[in-house]
């Protein structure tokens, strides 16, 4: 079963301790937004979490999810940055009134090639990693469980969200409120959609939290764990790589610009 | 012994004028069980967040008077240290998914990671309790993956592992089936010979009967009725506070006019107490006529 972006599965990727795949993510995304050379910077994370995923047979799921995230946004960006650049200097073609720029074109690949790599190093984490035990690693790194919470509730509401959302709508539908058809229709139909399920949504934060404090969510007593995910030395080794690597990156690329090699 | 004690209290809602519980006076002994029942709105469910030690602390209203449990004033404690004393069951059972552990045996071991339980204690606690509501085929499935019915025994689940002295359940069978209902019914009456004090509101007065030591009746914030379940559901007054009679009290009642009630019997509130009520009109009429 799924959980929200989780995909169950018992392969290596699966196995690795939970922060061992969020520094992997943490450090993709410092690389791709601030190594050096852009596009060299922007595509290799990608494409090695890809390789990843693909070594843990899921990579399949997270390539149609990058797919359908994003080709919304790309045609976007394309449109806007392509027609309507501010750099746009090189013409590459003319549709009526409309002059596509290279420099425009070129500049929304970068973004999407960006955004592409971050969902991918992302969803190596999310989808091989059951929120669960993202938190209770978080938690046995020592950090304090409402510091834990805040963090992981996110990847925790959506999950819900994405049930209530089917919820309502299906109620909704079976009301008569149009769910599909043209865009107008679609946005005019998300009102009564978004309404109760804001609503509801803040009932169910207080009822939840209600739940946690009388299960001793913030009882003062030290907490035990049933079990205890695995963590090796050899993770541990390679957390410490991959952040010092994308320290060096960062810090490489912030000298170049600062003695202007760009 | 006392086990909860409320004096003078009155509570109302952030931003709200009508308080939502008035001039309440309550002793509950321990060991005692007691169910409240009312019209939709009267207060049930804020008083059991009063009970459980949840108001004031975690909410922002204005609350007048003093609870205490087990000699805790609840507004000097958080809801942390009343954790694994004083147990809540909502009427929700999703809500009451922590959501962050993966099968229902971790979910129910949660609580007790939370209070410090040894690990090494935790497999046979957990177990018992699987078992005690029928969960332990399910132990491996994802709380996500079970039916309403199976949540709200997971959410009684998660409770009943901390073994806590007083347990508070707010409308626990409310997204239940009737078998389902026994069943919650039946786990829940296991804990009478446990002495833990049980608070429960519900609407099956039929059960409340059967099992309840004692019944307070709460009418737009206020007690209004408080005794044994005889006294409190065949009340004169129980209607005008929008509360149904069970079908063997109306009947009683109805058949009173008639003069089909012994006058000098108690209206019945279970189904024996009507046939031994009926049974003997009818044997007057026949020894009378
Ligand atoms: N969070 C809240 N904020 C403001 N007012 C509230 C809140 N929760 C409940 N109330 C109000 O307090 C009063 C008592 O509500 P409560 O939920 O305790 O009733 P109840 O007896 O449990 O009803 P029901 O049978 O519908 O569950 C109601 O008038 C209600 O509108
Ligand atoms: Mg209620």
């Amino acid at each position: 079963m799924t959980l929200g972006l989780y995909t169950a599965g018992d392969s290596w990727l699966h196995r690795l301790f939970p922060i061992t795949k969020l520094i992997f993510s943490l450090s993709a995304i410092a690389i791709i937004f601030g190594g050096p050379n852009k596009w060299l910077s922007a595509i290799l994370p990608g494409v090695i979490s890809i390789l990843i995923l693909w070594s843990a047979g899921i990579a399949w799921r997270a390539l149609k999810l990058i797919v359908q995230l994003l080709t919304p946004i790309a045609v976007i960006l394309f449109i806007v940055h392509g027609f309507f650049g501010p750099a746009n200097h090189q013409i590459l073609m003319r549709l009526g009134p409309f002059v596509l720029g290279q420099e425009g074109l070129m500049y929304a690949s970068l973004i999407v090639v960006r955004l592409v790599s971050t969902l991918a190093s992302s969803l190596l984490l999310v989808t091989s990693t059951h929120p669960g035990s993202l938190i209770q690693a978080l938690e046995q790194t020592g950090l304090s469980r409402k510091l834990v919470y805040l963090l992981g509730s996110p990847l925790l509401l959506l999950p819900q969200m994405a049930r209530r959302i089917q919820t309502i709508r299906s109620a909704q539908q079976s009301r008569g409120l149009e769910t599909q058809g043209n865009l107008l229709q679609r946005i005019k139909a998300l009102f009564p959609l978004v309404a109760p399920l804001v609503f509801s949504a803040l009932v169910d934060v207080e009822e939840r939290s209600l739940a946690l404090e009388v299960r001793g969510f913030s009882a003062p007593t030290p907490k035990t764990n049933l079990t205890e995910i695995p963590d090796t030395t050899k993770q541990q080794v390679l957390r410490w790589g991959m952040i010092v690597i994308a320290v060096c990156f960062l810090v490489f690329e912030f000298w170049r610009k600062r003695n202007g090699y760009d | 012994m006392v086990m909860i004690e409320v004096t003078g209290l009155t509570y109302y809602y952030p931003l709200s004028h009508t308080p939502a519980l008035k001039e309440i006076n309550l002793q509950i002994e321990a060991g005692q069980f007691v169910a409240v029942i009312g019209a939709n709105g009267a207060g049930k469910s804020t008083l059991c967040l009063v009970l459980s030690g949840l108001i004031p602390t975690l909410f922002n209203g204005r609350m007048l008077g003093n609870v205490t449990i087990n000699s805790m004033n609840t507004r000097n404690h958080t809801p942390g240290e009343f954790a694994g004393r004083v147990g809540l069951v909502l009427q929700n059972p999703t809500n009451q998914i922590s959501e962050m552990r993966y099968t229902v045996f971790e979910e129910v071991a949660f609580g007790l990671e939370n209070l410090g339980v040894s690990p090494s204690e935790m497999p046979e606690r957990i177990e018992h309790v699987l078992r005690l509501t029928g969960l332990i085929d399910l132990r491996d499935r994802s709380p996500f993956t079970l039916s309403g019915g199976q949540r709200q025994r997971l959410a009684l689940a998660s409770m009943l592992v901390l073994d806590p002295p007083v347990l508070v359940l707010d409308e626990p069978t409310a997204m239940l089936d009737p078998q389902g209902s026994r069943e919650v019914f039946h786990i829940i009456q296991t804990l009478t010979t446990k002495n833990t004090t049980v608070v429960i509101t519900e609407h099956n007065l039929e059960w409340i009967a059967q099992t309840a030591d004692r019944v307070i009746a709460l009418n737009k914030g206020s007690i209004v009725l408080d005794g044994n379940p005889e006294f409190v559901l065949t009340s004169p007054l129980l209607e005008t506070f929008g509360i149904d009679y069970l079908r063997y009290t109306q009947a009683a009642r109805e058949s009173q006019i008639y003069g089909l009630w012994p006058s000098q019997t108690p209206l019945p509130v279970t189904l024996e107490q009507s046939v031994l009520g009926f049974n003997r009109v009818s044997s007057i009429k026949k020894g009378g006529g």
